[in-house]
Formats: C-alpha cells, structure tokens, sequence
C-alpha cells in the first residue's frame, strides 16, 4: 500500500460524514462515521480536535506548545496518526 | 462476558419495498399489521439513545416508504445519534434529499444490484437501476456521504470490476461488497445466488487488488462468502453484546433475521417494555450473550472469543438447533450440512436456476410469477 506523504501545509479536515463527539456512557471522545465507531486515544483526540482548517505545522506547533515537547518526533506521530486516519476515509486534506 | 451497551439501532421501519430482490434477508411471511407510529419509534430513538446507542441506520424493507422519515431523523439527531439512512434509493427526488440533509442526515447506503440495467433491473424485479444513478448524483449534489452497497450472488459476481468502476464514477465514499448471506428470502433462493468455488476465488483477487488500488479514495469492505470459509463469522460481534434492531411492528431483536430463523425464541416489543429492560433482561438477548450456552466444539476452543460460535441464525437453518455451533466450522459436526450445498453448486453444470422474487407483505404469492428471465 502506498504511503502517503503529508505536506506541512496540507489542512486536514474531518471527511464528509464523519462526527466527532463524547460518547455518553464511558465519557471518552469517539469519530463516528457509516457503520464504524473509533474510540479515540488523548493524542488522537488532541489532532482531530484540531483538523479545523489549521496546517499540519500550525497543528504540530500547538501541541508542542501545550505539552512542552520536541516538535520534530512529536511531527511524525501526527503525520502517522494523520495517515492511518486518511486511509480509513475518515480525515480529508484540504 | 458483560455487555454494558449497544452501540447501535437498526430500525426496520417496514418491510414493504419498490424492489424485490431475491436475495432480500426479510423474513418470506412478516407480520405488516399494527407497525410503529410515528411517536412510537421517537421514543424508541430516545430510549436508544439513553441506553448508550451512537449510531441509527433507518432501513427495511426501504425506509423511504414512511412519510415521518425526516421526523425520526430529526429525532435522532437531537439525542446526538449518528444516522444512517440504507435504501434502494427509490423515492428520493430532489427534494426529499435536501429535506433529508436538512434534518441532520449523516449519510446514506444506497444499494446497486449490479453495474448495468439490463442485469440490475432483472436481479431487482424493477425498473430501478437508472432511477439510482439519478439519486447517487443528487445525494453527491446534496453534499451527503454516500456509500454503495452490492449483494453479490452467483448471477452478478463476475461483475465485480465493473460494480467497483460505478461505485467510483459515482464519487461513493466507501462500497461494501457483501457476498450473500442466506436468510429469509436468499435462503429460499440459495441454489440460485450461491456462487461457484471458481467465481469466489476470483471476486476475491479483484476486491483485494481494488483495495489496494483505491486505499485512500475509496474503503472498500468485502463481506466473505461465508459457506467458503472454514471458521464462522464474527456473528453481530456476539449476541446481544453491539447490536439492537427494532423491527415495523416493535419487536426488539439481538439480529434483524432471529424473529423469522429462530422460532423457539419469544422477542419482546417495544410497546411493553423499555429498550432498557429487554437489553439487559429479557430472555432472547440473555439466551447466547457470552460463552457459557456455547457446546463443543466451541466451548474448549480457543476461537471462542473471536468468532462466538458463529451465526445463532445459521445454526438453526442448518441444523434445527439455535445452540449449535455454526456449521460453517469445519470443527462443527454439522460441517457436512454446508458441503453438500457446495458440492451441489460445484459439480452441476446447469448454471442458470431460477430463483422467486421477494414479495411485499400482504401481497397473495399467487400474483408473482417466479424465475429470473420474468418480462417486464
């Protein structure tokens, strides 16, 4: 399968009929989307919360700001997390 | 095993439908009398909801028979539940779409029975392939996520190529490829949709390579021909412990296929009891949640956890008993039951049977004709 190259200034967005929002039983964050559910870890959810129309960069500076880490490693687990979500249709980059 | 929630609602809201499918899991005989109101399924929707459901597909039967569609879909909304509407797609015009949107739509399964007319309106008993390429294009114009579901049987698979191009002019999100599954009426038409050993292999390297190929653009799910394969599938990922559905007149299922495939089950209805109580109390869910109805081979197995004995549904079709592991294992016993329907299929040279098209409750059978090559 082909991998998929994210650029800094690529903006991703939640796909088409995709939602994101609390599950009122466990409390946790979940995507829905056709026929599936994803339970969301905290990093997931810190990404998706911000697929607003941001840039990948602007993302990543943001979450090494808050969490005090390095950006550089902290850039290719969002591009990972990014990918996996983009190969299951549930983000699109805009 | 405890089972603290379902995730979703599949509310059947009728049995009745403008195609006639001879693959349709509906049950052949269904009660239509004393269906749900309006009012009646919102508070089913709200008691779903409280009970920890994320997701609602409207389906049937086709769902866009009931004029109040838009109203159920409101009200799922408003409890925060992700809706899925599962139609054929007929009686969706313009308007109907965007009012459908409108009222919070999250996205649409839009069935295709094959790629070209010819054979679609044949398999669907209907003119009704052209009709879906229209409402394909306006559920695109509307914005709405649309995925492409195609039951393949032996008359459409060689097809499969050609069905994974529509589903990518079309601009679908996402297609199921689902093999047939045998109940209701595809079980009375099995020696007609069962397909071959050969086409099977085949249909597999195409949905692998397509994929592959689309990874990315399109998710391509392919439901397994299951009669092929030699553990059972993950039935409703265990009984009574993902899955709710509700059917027109109330009756509240672990599976859309128990009320009609397993007679010696009683179901409870919606109007006598809350969606609460028949969840965590009531006999027919209790019957096979977790693992301690399950018998040999499945209860020393360690596949227990993993495939939960197989479909309860299939059990009982095949073998007469509801507790019986599902005779598609290899491991099971009754494994000779689903080997005889294989080698039928695999050593007859007779390619074209003929198969009865679904009828609509309260419809006399005497006023369908039967076979595939019926005039239209």
């Amino acid at each position: 399968m082909a991998t998929l190259t994210i650029a800094d200034a690529a903006r991703p967005r939640l796909a088409k009929g995709v939602r994101l929002q609390s599950d009122s039983v466990t409390g946790k964050r979940v995507l829905l989307f056709p026929e599936g559910i994803v339970e969301l870890n905290e990093t997931a959810h810190e990404i998706l919360s911000r697929c607003d129309g941001q840039m990948l960069n602007e993302i990543v500076h943001a979450l090494a700001e808050e969490y005090d880490i390095d950006p550089t490693p902290l850039a290719a687990d969002v591009r990972q997390t990014l990918a996996d979500l983009h190969q299951r249709k549930l983000i699109e980059f805009t | 095993m405890i089972a603290s929630r379902p995730y979703a609602l599949l509310a059947e809201l009728t049995y009745r439908c403008p195609l006639h499918c001879p693959y349709c899991s509906n049950p052949t005989r269904a009660r239509n009398d004393h269906q749900l109101t309006t009012d009646e399924w919102k508070r089913v929707i709200r008691e779903a909801a409280a009970l920890g459901v994320l997701q609602i597909g409207f389906s049937g039967g086709e769902p866009l028979v009931r004029r109040d569609l838009t109203d159920l879909i409101r009200a799922a909304r408003e409890t925060n539940l992700y809706t899925n509407l599962i139609t054929s797609g007929i009686g969706l015009d313009d308007d109907r779409v965007c009012t459908l949107r409108d009222a919070g739509l999250d996205s649409i399964q839009l069935s295709f029975q094959s790629d070209s007319s010819d054979l679609a309106d044949a398999i669907a008993g209907a003119r009704a392939h052209q009709r879906k390429l229209d409402v394909a294009a306006k559920i695109r114009a509307a914005g709405i996520r649309l995925s492409l579901n195609f039951v393949i049987h032996r008359r459409n698979i060689d097809r499969l190529p050609q069905m994974i191009d529509l589903a990518e002019t079309l601009g679908a999100e996402r297609i199921e490829l689902a093999n047939v599954q045998f109940y209701g009426w595809a079980f009375v038409n099995r020696s007609a949709l069962l397909p071959t050993r050969q086409q099977v292999v085949r249909a597999r390297e195409v949905a692998t390579a397509a994929k592959a190929r689309l990874a990315g653009r399109i998710d391509i799910f392919y439901v397994l021909p299951d009669y092929y394969e030699i553990r059972p599938k993950p039935c409703l990922n265990g009984w009574g412990q993902r899955y709710i559905t509700v059917n027109p007149i109330g009756d509240v299922l672990p599976c859309p296929t128990a009320s009609s495939a397993i007679p010696d089950l009683r179901f409870e209805n919606a109007r006598a009891h809350t969606l609460d109580w028949i969840w965590r109390e009531s006999e027919s869910f209790n019957r096979f949640r977790g693992t301690e109805w399950m018998p040999e081979p499945c209860r020393s197995c360690p596949q227990k956890e993993i495939d939960f004995g197989g479909c309860r549904c299939q059990a009982t079709l095949l073998t007469g008993n509801a507790a019986n592991t599902d005779p598609v294992c290899t491991l099971s016993p009754n494994r000779t039951a689903v080997d005889a329907v294989l080698h039928d299929i695999n050593s007859s040279s007779e390619q074209a049977r003929d198969w009865t098209y679904r009828i609509n409750p309260g419809v006399p059978v005497s006023a369908w004709s039967t076979g595939c090559n019926r005039g239209r």
